[in-house]
């Protein structure tokens, strides 16, 4: 049964885009095997600064893609995006009542200022 | 006296969902120092503070927020 799931990549940043393109383009040709999955939604987010290093390197290339497939396609293809060295960190997880798109439009939450004081830090 | 009962910031502006990408918005519910705010403080529903739990812990996981703010290692 196919499922919806969401990854997000984060390339080293010293890739050229078109190494990424092929990377992603590999990544997903193991999905899409046999028709029983299909790719939507790839958004690059580009060059990000990284909240703290990761493999000694502080930016990464942000990816986020959106797809569809069997679960028993997931492992394979965990295994080739976890040996390529390009890649120093990816998250996949299962996106059912997420919202669709991969980048929202950050919707605006108001917080209570005089409210929010840490009284245990 | 007794305050009034806080409401929850994120059902107050629509969102159902909260999205672990959107690290703007997860900001606002750490503390100084990165931790989770705790719900007694942001008036948060508990529906949406587990949400709130596992979308910040995998914006850690993404480096898009830091797992504790201000370190330097």
């Amino acid at each position: 049964m196919a499922r919806r799931y969401e990854t997000v990549y984060i390339f080293d940043s010293a890739l050229e885009e078109p190494a990424v393109a092929e990377k992603l383009e590999r990544f997903h040709a193991l999905l899409t095997r046999d028709g029983k999955g299909s790719v939507s939604n790839v958004a690059h987010w580009g060059k990000r600064t990284l909240s703290y290093s990761i493999k000694k390197r502080d930016s990464g290339y942000y990816v986020v893609a959106q797809f569809e497939a069997a679960a028993d396609l997931l492992p394979e293809y965990e295994r080739a995006v976890k040996l390529d060295e390009g890649v120093l960190r990816f998250l996949v997880v299962a996106s059912e009542g997420l919202p669709a798109k991969p980048e929202p439009a950050a919707p605006v939450i108001a917080t209570e200022d005089e409210e929010l004081e840490e009284d245990e830090a | 006296m007794r305050r009034p009962a806080k409401t929850c910031p994120v059902c107050e502006s629509g969102v159902r969902v909260l999205d672990y990408k959107d690290d703007r918005t997860l900001g606002r519910f750490l503390t100084e120092r990165g931790k989770i705010l705790p719900s007694r403080l942001s008036g948060m529903c508990a529906r949406h503070q587990r949400q709130l739990a596992t979308a910040i812990k995998r914006a850690r996981q993404l480096a898009l927020i830091p797992y504790i703010k201000g370190y330097t290692g």
